[in-house]
């Protein structure tokens, strides 16, 4: 089978959250020669960004995302069994929640699967997190971004902080940051010195694959 | 040979900017598409788009309807935001009067700081003191109202698992579970705010920013509504809605066999009406990246899609980052009246 | 539409009783009151109708005269021929 035909078919068993049309891509790669890390790249992660293209749009709802999402995990682990230890790096590591004093947490949970799902190692702190703890979780699990999310104008300065918290601890620069949430826009951004205003889960992975580009 | 005409417009952030009048067009044009291909509904005519144009582009930092073509208001959390607001330390009666014979308001709602029905249901009684103080004093109807806002009621805030936290982690089932097990827990509540409410004579019963968890949110407006409408007959009910599209967290609710998922305002009005309510508040949400001329093109293709088919009155809301005005707190005049003028002359609305 | 100034208020009631649409909600009211349509956004025309009629104002003077309130709501419903929800609920409490 062409390798053109096999990538279809992975990234089609992702677009149907097929578990075994996926699995069956996988062996058809394995008899074929193809590399594997090519197959998670441009078949069944191909699924995920057309997926995330649909929801975005409004044509596929989150149950059916997810359940895309478990298919993905499944092949990506079976990929990964098959793999060296380190062959398969995560893209870059992001630590996300929602700040202090909010509760809204259905948007940010969104954007975490989907940044997840493009092989970023993405931790959720939950909700009601305070400034510090997303340093210090930064800190200790060696993030490349920190994603904060805000749903109300009251608890939206606790994106500023996160950026004074950044600067005086030295790591702005080192650590790049990302703002979102209904009352946030790229104006607030600029203001605080966040790095990336995203306006909805697409663009938070669009933005994160960008960065990752340039690592 | 001299620069090009540029006009004074905004973008959805508020931030200042000039367009030319090809840019402006196109800007509209590009909105119009936008909501015509997700709504899958009718784009604005021509000469619905060059009326956008004249009213975008008109001299004046505000301007105004035609003589005759003026419409009227309601609120969300009205009332309180003279208060918490503008550190105007009012109690909510006096807001209310100064809501009606300074302001020229039309209506107005009593809400409650913590503007969500299930903090609301501990203190109702209460708020219904306060609605009451102030109906014997204004003229004008005066609501009740606050949020559904599902989302409440996941741990640790409330009683059923959090389905953010479960669809992620692929326990789909669970998660579809809780939402419909939260519908229930909302809808009673709800119902009892109302039954409070109705008792002192409240004028209208509010459904504020429903679908703002979703779909399963959404039912819970509908659902309230369909039993508050059978139970207090005397008292309206407004439901506004949080968006122009019903986010699918569940994705296979259904109300009267429509499912809840994926509708925009020509639909969801359909449902409104089916649940008794009396004033449906249309809501298309800015995008804070994108200049007011595609943003209001956006809006008026939605609404004036939603008020041809609607039987009810229509209340656009047009607030703080929906319907065209920026997202920012304190709102510019210059696009308030322009968005206004646009949706009342253009999309025919019945009130905002 | 300017609320108690002119008729917004009664408008709004309509809108709300009987979920009319705001044209046809601005002529019902505007029969039931004896007024044209551009007189039902006019604050001169309507200030007097309503005083005329009891049917509450903005500023209230002569302040002992004129309806606000719960008395001018009766006023409405009687004149408008609608139910009001807290007029009835006041004529339960009050044993009317």
């Amino acid at each position: 089978m062409s390798r053109e035909s096999i990538l279809e078919t992975a990234k089609q068993s992702i677009v149907e959250a097929d578990e075994d049309m996926a699995l069956e891509a996988l062996k058809q790669a394995e008899e074929s020669g193809i590399d594997l890390i090519d197959l998670l790249s441009n078949g069944y992660s191909a699924g995920m960004k057309e997926l995330g293209d649909l929801f975005g749009s409004g044509e596929i709802f989150l149950p059916e995302l997810m359940f895309a999402t478990q298919v993905m995990k499944v092949a990506t682990a079976e990929i990964e069994s098959r793999m060296e230890p380190g062959d398969i790096k995560p893209k870059g590591v992001m630590v996300i929640g929602t700040v202090e004093g909010d509760v809204h947490d259905i948007g940010k949970g969104i954007v975490a699967s989907l940044i997840k799902t493009n092989g970023v190692m993405v931790h959720d702190l939950g909700r009601e997190v305070p400034a510090q703890v997303f340093i210090d979780k930064a800190k200790e699990l060696n993030a490349d971004f920190i994603g904060s999310s805000a749903l109300l104008t009251t608890t939206m300065t606790q994106q500023k902080k996160i950026e004074e918290l950044l600067e005086t601890e030295g790591l702005k620069g080192k650590i790049r940051t990302m703002v979102g949430g209904a009352p946030v826009t790229q104006r607030w951004a600029d203001r605080i010195g966040a790095d990336a205003y995203c306006e909805d889960a697409s663009e938070a992975v669009k933005k994160i694959m960008e960065w990752i580009n340039q690592i | 040979m001299g620069e090009e005409k540029k006009y004074f417009t905004r973008m959805g952030d508020g931030s200042i900017v000039h367009m030319t009048e090809q840019e402006i067009r196109q800007d509209i044009e590009e909105g119009i598409q936008d909501a015509a291909k997700r709504g899958k509904i009718d784009p604005l005519t021509d000469d619905e788009k060059e009326k956008l144009y004249q009213i975008i582009t008109m001299p004046g930092s505000i301007v105004g309807v035609e003589h005759g073509m003026q419409i009227v208001t309601s609120n969300d959390s009205g009332s309180d935001k003279i208060n918490t607001k503008c550190g105007i330390p009012t109690s909510r009666d006096v807001n209310a009067m100064i809501h009606e014979r300074l302001l020229g308001c039309d209506s107005v709602d009593i809400g409650y700081s913590d503007y969500n029905y299930k903090t609301v249901k501990g203190v109702a009684k209460r708020e219904a003191t306060v609605l009451k103080q102030a109906l014997n004093y204004c003229t004008m109807p005066l609501f009740y109202g606050a949020m559904p806002n599902l989302g409440f009621y996941t741990k640790p805030d409330g009683p059923v698992d959090n389905w953010a936290v479960l669809l992620p982690e692929g326990k789909i089932e669970e998660a579809l579970a809780a939402q419909e097990e939260a519908v229930d827990h909302a809808v009673r509540d709800i119902v009892y705010v109302a039954e409070q409410m109705n008792d002192v004579g409240a004028d209208g019963f509010m459904l504020d920013t429903s679908g703002a968890a979703g779909d399963a949110d959404f039912l819970v407006a509908l659902k309230a509504t369909e039993i508050i409408r059978d139970r207090f007959p005397d008292m309206p009910v407004e439901i506004g809605m949080a968006g122009e599209f019903v986010l699918g967290m569940h994705g296979k609710i259904k109300y009267n066999d429509v499912r809840l998922a994926g509708l925009y305002p020509h639909k969801q009005v359909k449902l409104v009406e089916q649940a008794g309510a009396s004033i449906f508040g249309a809501v298309v949400n800015t995008n804070s990246n994108r200049s007011f001329p595609w943003n209001i093109g956006r809006v008026c293709t939605f609404v004036k899609a939603c008020t041809d088919v609607a039987e009810i009155p229509v209340h656009a809301n047009v607030g703080m980052g929906v319907c065209g005005i920026p997202m920012c707190e304190n709102l510019p005049s210059d696009i308030v009246s322009r968005a206004d003028k646009a949706l009342i002359e253009i999309c025919k609305i019945d009130g905002l | 539409m300017g609320g108690v100034r002119t008729a917004g208020d009664l408008v709004m009631r309509l809108q709300l009783a009987k979920k009319m649409k705001i044209n046809e909600a601005k002529a019902y009211v505007a029969e039931k009151l004896g007024v044209n349509l551009e007189e039902l956004c006019d604050v001169v025309t309507m200030s007097e109708k309503r005083e005329e009629m009891g049917l509450g104002l903005a500023h209230v003077e002569p302040c002992a005269e004129a309806n606000a309130g719960m008395a001018a709501k009766f006023q409405i419903a009687k004149a408008l021929d609608i139910k009001i929800n807290s007029v009835e609920r006041f004529k339960e409490r009050a044993g009317l």
